[in-house]
């Protein structure tokens, strides 16, 4: 799972606001600026651009005009193709299951973790921090032998619910890493005057840390979605039958069968990763949040 | 509960849950994290100093035969040799380009918001759809770059981009760092922003350059960010797999082959459990390594 780790989360911010305060971009260089970065920007952008305009005309147009050509015609039928011989709807739904199993069983248990090294008196305290925090840098591959021998041996490979242990585990370390250095930034005070009320620790945790750290909790959980979503290694070993296969998974069989099939290949891509994208663009502000708000503490 | 004379005057003393009761917040995951990562470490490593293929029941104890062998294994020298071209352009190329563009964003530009978006989307796709996607892009008779190379009169330049070895590895760099240049560039930009004004002042005040303002400035405001750059894409870089194995198997031949990938089909295909965990042991030593000063740096903060 990538693991992108800042060392400390505020609350999501837009970070876009211009470093010179008070200036507007106007004229000159600006506009010049503007126009590079523009056509940079178009430049990056053009795979999925040029993904877009292939998906959606007819094959015989895009062999007989190149695939820089704009279309002569344009079709939805290569969805439907892509949708039916992909077997999307079948690795739609166990992608989906998956990260809704798995997201907030991880953010809980991070959460519990990462509260106790936080907020309560823990011996060891320092070496379960370092060896959670020393998962970060575990390959996958390391452990997918004996993962695998284990789930054979408890009947629970070709099944989602088989990645759902293996999946947690190699969250951990990057969720405990960020809500913890949350949670440390809550005042003691207020949770002392709560416990002098009677509060116990799990009174503490439910009812004043997670409402207090939801925004960490919400860009945790986004960023652990995506790397679910994402998550290819343990999927492509761990699940064999169409039946139970992920979208990455799916998604590298489908390119085997549509290799001559450039449209359709390009419909099948989008599925993919369409609902990536808009919930990209939808919850962007978390997301930068989260990443960057590690980099700019002293 | 007579907790009283402690050094750290912290949280309140668990008046409730009592000494155990942090262990039970801690527990969950804990357990979790050891049953599937740490146990299964541990096994590789003793795996590794075995002969089992992965499939027998028995296997013999061969001590560090595997690892002996790994020197002369031509695929390991190749997957050693890629591995290290691999880290060094996807840490490189990804972190200049996003110091650019972050410099670029925080200037005076139009459409911030819609630039920033565009440069990180390819960082949230899914590593096989961005093998996919790049993939279909380097089709030799069908793919956009061989078109777009004909069209600008270049048809020389054409040619089977990820099916020989000169280029194939280059290849899928390209597509690697497509996605990697968001994260730097997001770093970048947030800590930029952090910069006080009055230090560009004062140094354009003290007749500085914008060269010198971005030697003497820029970069020394940046070290935290260059830290947190370096060490994640450190780590990253060298677990990479999915890539690989997506746009070319390891081939054409083993010209493309990593560690991950050569231990992968070692233990699946060529049915040499034992040798492909020794191959596992040696890439999760080397991350290690590189990793701990990062963990470190962090649980430290964290206490």
């Amino acid at each position: 799972m990538s693991s992108i780790a800042p060392a400390r989360i505020d609350v999501p911010v837009e970070t876009v606001e211009a470093h010179p305060v008070g200036e507007k971009p106007k004229g000159g260089r600006g506009l010049v600026m503007t126009l590079v970065l523009a056509v940079v920007a178009i430049f990056w952008i053009s795979p999925l651009a040029l993904l877009v305009i292939t998906a959606v005309r007819p094959l015989s147009d895009f062999i007989g005009n190149g695939p820089l050509s704009w279309p002569a015609e344009f079709t939805w039928s290569n969805f439907k193709d892509a949708w039916g011989i992909g077997n999307f709807a079948t690795t739609y739904r166990n992608s989906a299951l998956l990260a809704l199993m798995k997201v907030p069983l991880g953010v809980l248990i991070s959460a519990m973790l990462g509260f106790a090294l936080a907020k309560l008196r823990m011996k060891f305290r320092r070496t379960v921090m370092f060896s959670v925090f020393l998962g970060l840098t575990i390959p996958i591959y390391i452990a997918i032998v004996p993962v695998f021998i284990m789930m054979r041996q408890a009947g629970a490979t070709d099944s989602i619910f088989g990645l759902i242990g293996p999946y947690l585990a190699f969250g951990i370390p990057f969720e405990v890493l960020v809500l913890q250095s949350f949670f440390r930034q809550i005042p003691d005070e207020i949770i002392e005057a709560a416990k002098v009320d009677g509060a116990g620790d799990w009174r503490v945790f439910f009812t004043m840390i997670l409402p207090l750290s939801l925004p960490a909790l919400v860009t945790v959980a986004i960023l652990d979605a995506v790397a679910t979503w994402n998550e290819f290694l343990f999927a492509l070993i761990l699940l064999n039958s169409d039946a139970h296969k992920t979208i990455p998974v799916g998604l590298l069989n489908f390119q085997g069968q549509f290799a001559n099939n450039n449209t359709g290949l390009a419909a099948g891509i989008l599925i993919a990763v369409v609902p990536i994208l808009i919930a990209y663009t939808l919850l962007q502000r978390w997301i930068v949040g989260g990443l960057t708000a590690g980099a700019t503490k002293g | 509960m007579a907790t009283i004379a402690l050094p750290k005057p912290q949280v309140a003393k668990g008046k409730r849950g009592g000494r155990w009761s942090p262990w039970l917040f801690a527990l969950p995951a804990l357990v979790v994290y050891v049953a599937f990562l740490v146990y299964p470490a541990l096994s590789s490593l003793f795996f590794s100093l075995t002969n089992w293929d992965g499939l027998s029941a028995t296997y013999k104890f061969v001590g560090l035969e595997n690892y002996f062998k790994l020197p002369s294994d031509p695929v390991v020298v190749t997957a050693v040799r890629n591995n290290l071209i691999w880290t060094v352009v996807t840490i490189a190329v990804p972190t200049v380009i996003g110091l650019l563009l972050a410099m670029a964003l925080n200037g005076k530009v139009h459409g911030k918001p819609i630039l920033r978006l565009v440069f990180y989307t390819p960082a949230v796709l899914p590593l096989v759809s961005i093998a996919s996607i790049w993939g279909w892009l380097y089709n030799p008779q069908y793919g956009a770059i061989n078109s777009f190379l004909k069209l600008i009169g270049l048809d020389g330049l054409a040619q089977p981009w990820l099916g020989q070895d000169s280029t194939a590895l280059w290849a899928v760099m390209v597509p690697a760092i497509w996605l990697r240049t968001g994260f730097p560039m997001l770093l970048y930009l947030a800590a930029l922003q952090g910069i006080p004004n009055e230090l560009y002042e004062a140094a354009t005040v003290d007749g500085a350059t914008k060269w010198q303002q971005f030697w003497h400035v820029t970069m020394p405001s940046l070290r935290p960010a260059h830290y947190i750059v370096l060490a994640l894409s450190l780590i990253d870089s060298f677990k990479v797999f999915d890539m690989i194995y997506a746009m070319t198997y390891g081939g054409p031949g083993t010209s493309t082959q990593v560690l991950g990938t050569w231990m992968y089909f070692n233990v699946f295909q060529y049915y040499q459990a034992g040798y492909g965990t020794a191959i596992a042991v040696v890439i999760t030593l080397v991350a290690i390594a590189v990793g701990i000063p990062y963990v470190r740096s962090q649980t430290k903060e964290a206490s």
